[in-house]
């Protein structure tokens, strides 16, 4: 919402206050606003200037030099490259010093050998538009010297964000009130003089209202006989300084009393009006109508319509139509001053995507009482001013049942109670009074107040603690240094427990991403868990059209972007919600809290200590091993073939179920990528893992005995899978084994014989008791030996 | 011959070897000799299969010991060595070391562990409510009544199935406030959707965290204390703030706080766009309806919330001036925080 200064000045003085002070003022007030110039800036430097002399550049085809009389004792010598500048032109001249750009200020310089002085404009070098085929040639009566922004009109003007709550400050007279208030200083409206000399309006129009749910109250007056011509300097100087283009006297008044008051009002010319009638009805079901903006639309039954005898010619609180349009050659006049729904107002302007000055207004809520009688008369009374025409004696007012005012009470002690100040009685009074409140009962501990209608979103006591707070008081109130509180006796641990997760993982060299829960659909249905995924709605492209299932397929998203930008080491882990289509579900999405990791990458990148070995399937399986050990979790891996693009994939499981998955592509699944190392990833659902978790920790009495290490190597069958022998060595291994680790793979198919492969295991006993002899050990290693020959084969070495 | 005199052998062999090494090569060659992986002693491992069962477990005992002395006599000799060649041997220790790379915090989830450990200093619990919201918890309980303009303020994303996409961490309020009697003390951190086209400013989905007190006599007061606290704390001690009247349908009244420029200390710059200012944070006393709509008594109750975004004021702390680099995740933009 843009005001004019010089508007507001109208009907309050602030002459007191700097401009900048009362931008602040009203800022913290409520009214977030910026003072601008609005209009034609024309950039200081830039003169009129008359072309006394021209004559070709003796070095350069397309130049000409220029003698230029700029007011000053000698004229300037310029150098022009125009193709149409001539000996007696009066055109603009940026001078010496003068800024046209932020980089750009006009200097002495010489062109092609020839001193030039200054620069003769043209049209998009002064932000007057698109227009650089030549000179701006100006008016000869224009003056030499004057500077060329005399010639435009600007004007000072506050740019106000308005919240959705203040339908009344959407006009001169909100933001007046609020200077009142905020200044003390009275707020002076225009009185209206109305001379009504034609025939009873009631006699020419007839209004009905099918529809008082969409429209409780409609009124018209009627004006004949009206010269529609262009509006006066200051009526246009009106509307431009508030951003609107002039069209003609009748319709700059009515957008002038929209700017004003902020109640719109329509015009119809009232010969296009089929029986000289007004009706208004919701549209039926694909009814069709043509808006002023010249578009052709499809309407349905919960658009209000205004409408005459026979056809609609409005679009009740959003726009009129083509066909009753106020052209030049109209006489007579109907206005409308009317009251619609807002939520019928707001339907019907999200259905037609139309959003204009009118509706705004009125689905934030407009004033159905003074302002509405007011705007309807000012704007009669500014049309037979401005166009002649003689008024139609009344108003049709259709008000079937008259929308009352509320009083609301105000505490004193409740003020207190929220702001924590005390805030004078005789402050809130004024303050009240200033805003259009009327005070009805003044009593010592409290108030009541008449709500103005203009206030829709003032119904409680606690919005008139607002009121009194934020006129004056926002930054009065002092800031509590003393603590005192309630301090909650639930304490969270998922957030520490997260927070350690992620630094086990930067611990390891992992980056942490965080890429869009919104996927495309192909995406979502690649997800590792298999989850059915939700659809958005009205997504904002079909690349973001569903939710992710999971969030290893937003990792590979990011290993691919990294990889294209060839940086050298991918490690990254994400922690973040998935979502699983549930019916079971309010919301039909079931939220998984998961972390992944993927990893593409060197395990030690350039080095001369380690050259080969990729970050794999096998780093991959060590982390996922240490971090649950870590939570105190054993698990369990169990082969998932469902998957063709990977080489191996494993559900993690714990408890019997699935927590998770580990697993290695197949490098041809990243063809295009062309990477040197093999893409693993892992994903768990951590939600589920910090349920399960147990975060005591019981200290375990230090080993006091030395352990004794054995190592075994068996030649097996290449085939034979490793973990069900050491599961084997583990049962056998009795209570003193307590660690066993595979130390060596080896493969010679000349030494070992075809399909076979070496395998070296350590063991290591220990007990808590005493130092173990070789013979408690003994017994055991030979059980172990025992088992892994008879069960699967395996020679010793 | 038997094992155990082969054993013997082998082990006076090796003695003999290592007393006669007079350098670190020669002492890797009678390693490999003996204990490497195709050495003596693992091709006496191997003859195991040979030996019959009723003494393999002896043979089997005599290896490992043997193993292990031979291991601690090279240990020694090694240990001998390295000391009286220091000279002659020395490591050129001006090699780089292991590439050891660390890994790093994204710094969205950076500032929010920052933040949250500020506002559990002072007091606050942390809850959590989902992402895929009801109509209720995310608008209705929170006062914005269905096709009220309020509603325009926050872009929504619908998805199937009549949930929508949190366009704010609001109703984790209403959610903690339905399971819990007051007094109530939360701040929750979490992902917000907004339905607004990307661009360097402007992301579809952010991070908020939320505030909410709720108990008897809190007061407007109150909120500036403790927004006051949070920004010297987080900003530094010599940052000024500033609450101007606002509008948001839960808190009455409402305010959003500024902060001083921390670029160019409150004398106007481009990223304050000249004004002095950042805008930071929404906040205000919450509205009676709201704690109506999850049946509190609003005559016994009041309290305050606040709401702020993550990105916007990391984004100006860490002067970065597109939103979408912190969701591009490249490793090279990772990798400095």
């Amino acid at each position: 919402m843009i005001v004019s200064i010089d508007w507001l000045k109208d009907y309050v003085d602030f002459e007191d206050v700097p401009l900048e002070e009362l931008a602040e003022q009203l800022t913290l007030a409520g009214l977030e606003c910026e003072l601008k110039v609005s209009g034609i800036s024309i950039p200081e430097g830039v003169v009129v200037g008359k072309v006394l002399e021209r004559s070709a550049h003796p070095n350069a085809d397309k130049l000409s030099i220029c003698t230029v009389d700029v007011g000053e004792d000698k004229p300037l010598n310029i150098v022009c490259g125009a193709p149409n500048v001539d000996k007696g032109q009066t055109v603009p001249v940026a001078v010496i010093g003068a800024q046209l750009a932020p980089d750009f200020i006009i200097k002495k310089s010489k062109l092609r050998g020839v001193e030039s002085c200054g620069m003769i404009c043209a049209e998009d070098e002064l932000g007057l538009g698109g227009d650089h085929a030549g000179i701006m040639v100006l008016p000869d009566d224009y003056k030499a010297g004057s500077p060329f922004s005399d010639y435009f009109r600007s004007f000072k003007v506050l740019d106000i964000d308005v919240t959705p709550n203040r339908p009344d400050v959407m006009s001169h007279w909100g933001v007046v009130r609020e200077i009142s208030a905020l200044t003390g200083n009275p707020v002076k409206f225009k009185k209206i003089t109305l001379k009504e000399d034609g025939p009873d309006v009631n006699t020419l129009v007839k209004v009905s209202v099918d529809a008082p749910e969409g429209c409780p109250r409609y009124t018209a007056r009627l004006i004949q006989d009206v010269k529609v011509g262009p509006s006066p300097q200051w009526l246009r100087d009106r509307v431009e300084a508030v951003g609107l283009r002039s069209i003609n006297n009748v319709v700059d008044a009515a957008n002038y009393v929209l700017m004003e008051t902020g109640h719109p009002l329509h015009t119809f010319d009232f010969d296009k009006l089929n029986g000289h009638e007004i009706k208004v009805r919701f549209a039926e079901d694909k009814e069709k109508f043509t808006t002023l903006d010249h578009k052709d639309r499809e309407l349905n039954s919960s658009t209000l319509m205004i409408c005459d005898a026979d056809h609609p010619v409005a679009i009740a609180g959003i726009m009129g139509g083509l066909d009753s349009e106020v052209e030049d050659d109209t006489k007579n006049i109907l206005i409308e001053s009317a009251y619609f729904e807002p939520s019928v107002i707001r339907k019907a302007s999200k259905k037609e995507q139309l959003s204009t000055d009118a509706s705004k207004r009125y689905e934030r809520g407009t004033d159905p009482n003074e302002t509405l009688q007011y705007a309807q008369d000012r704007l009669a009374e500014m049309i037979c001013d401005l166009a002649g025409g003689i008024l139609a004696k009344g108003m049709i007012d259709v008000y079937p049942q008259p929308i009352g005012k509320h009083n609301v009470p105000l505490r004193y002690e409740y003020v207190k109670r929220v702001t924590g100040i005390d805030i004078p009685a005789e402050t809130c009074k004024r303050t009240m009074k200033a805003l259009g409140f009327r005070i009805v009962k003044d009593a010592p501990a409290s108030m009541t107040v008449e709500v103005p209608s203009f206030r829709p979103d003032v119904e409680r006591e606690i919005d008139l603690v607002e009121e009194v707070l934020r006129v004056g008081y926002m930054d009065k109130i002092p800031s509590m240094k003393k603590l005192t509180m309630s301090v909650s006796e639930e304490y969270d641990e998922f957030h520490p427990f997260i927070t350690d997760v992620r630094s086990f993982f930067v611990g390891l060299g992992f980056c942490e991403a965080l890429n869009n829960s919104m996927v495309n659909r192909a995406t979502a249905e690649a997800g590792i868990w298999g989850y059915d995924p939700l659809t958005v709605l009205n997504p904002l492209s079909k690349e973001m059209d569903t939710l992710r299932t999971d969030v290893s397929q937003s990792l590979l998203g990011s290993l691919k972007s990294n990889s294209l930008k060839k940086r050298p080491t991918i490690k990254l882990f994400e922690l973040g919600n998935v979502i699983q289509k549930n019916t079971h579900v309010e919301t039909n999405a079931e939220e998984h809290y998961n972390m992944a990791l993927v990893a593409c990458a060197p395990m030690w990148q350039n080095s001369w200590l380690a050259k080969d070995g990729s970050a794999d399937f096998f780093y991959l399986k060590g982390i996922l091993t240490s971090f649950l050990g870590r939570l105190n979790f054993s698990f369990r891996l169990k082969e998932n073939t469902n998957r063709p693009e990977f080489d191996i994939l494993y559900d993690v499981m714990v408890r019997k179920q699935v927590v998770g998955k580990i697993g290695q592509y197949k490098m041809d699944h990243f063809e295009k990528l062309q990477l040197e190392h093999p893409v693993a990833i892992m994903e768990l659902e951590l939600g589920k893992l910090y349920n399960w978790y147990n975060p005591k920790k019981h200290y375990k009495p230090i080993p006091q005995f030395p352990s004794i290490s054995r190592d075994i190597s068996v030649v097996l069958d290449r085939e034979t899978k490793v973990n069900p022998l050491m599961n084997e060595i583990h049962q056998n291994g009795g209570k003193y084994l307590v660690d066993l680790s595979v130390y060596d793979l080896y493969i010679d198919d000349k030494k070992l014989g075809d399909n076979k492969k070496a395998l070296s295991f350590r063991l290591e006993f220990r007990s808590d008791e005493k130092t173990l002899t070789e013979d408690e050990i003994s017994g055991v290693m030979d059980k172990i030996f025992k088992q892994l020959i008879n069960k699967y084969g395996a020679q010793l070495r | 011959m038997s094992i155990k005199s082969t054993i013997d052998d082998l082990q006076r062999q090796f003695d003999e070897a290592c007393e006669n090494a007079s350098d670190l090569i020669s002492l890797e060659e009678i390693k490999n000799k003996y204990l490497g992986r195709k050495g003596k002693v693992a091709g006496l491992f191997s003859l195991m299969g040979e030996i019959p069962p009723e003494t393999r477990k002896e043979v089997g005992q005599q290896l490992n010991v043997l193993k292990n002395q031979l291991t601690d006599h090279l240990q020694t000799k090694l240990n001998e060595l390295t000391g009286k060649d220091e000279k002659k041997h020395r490591m050129d220790y001006s090699l780089p070391g292991y590439p050891v790379v660390a890994g790093s915090r994204h710094p969205l989830t950076q500032a929010i562990d920052d933040m949250l450990s500020i506002f559990k200093r002072l007091g606050f619990d942390i809850a959590y409510g989902p992402e895929v919201e009801t109509d209720w918890f995310n608008f209705e309980s929170l006062n914005f009544p269905p096709n009220h303009p309020a509603r325009d303020m926050q872009d929504t994303f619908y998805v199937e199935g009549g949930g929508i996409l949190r366009t704010h961490t609001s109703p984790v309020q209403t959610r903690y406030m339905t399971t819990h009697e007051p007094p109530v003390r939360i701040v929750a951190p979490g992902r917000v959707y907004r339905n607004e086209a990307i661009s360097a400013r402007s992301y579809c989905l952010f991070n908020q965290i939320e505030g909410l007190y709720i108990d008897t006599d809190i007061t407007f007061a109150d909120l500036k204390g403790i927004i006051e606290l949070f920004c010297r704390m987080y900003y530094g001690k010599d940052v000024k703030i500033r609450f101007r009247t606002s509008y948001f349908p839960f808190t009455e009244p409402s305010a959003e706080v500024d902060v001083s420029c921390i670029l160019c200390g409150g004398k106007g710059c481009r990223v304050c766009k000249n004004t002095g200012w950042l805008e930071i944070l929404g906040c205000g006393m919450v509205d009676p309806n709201v704690l109506k709509a999850v049946e509190y008594d609003t005559e016994k109750y009041t309290g305050y919330a606040f709401g702020l975004g993550v990105e916007r004021m990391v984004m100006m702390r860490l002067g970065i001036n597109d939103i979408r680099l912190l969701y591009e995740n490249d490793m090279a933009f990772l990798r400095q925080f």
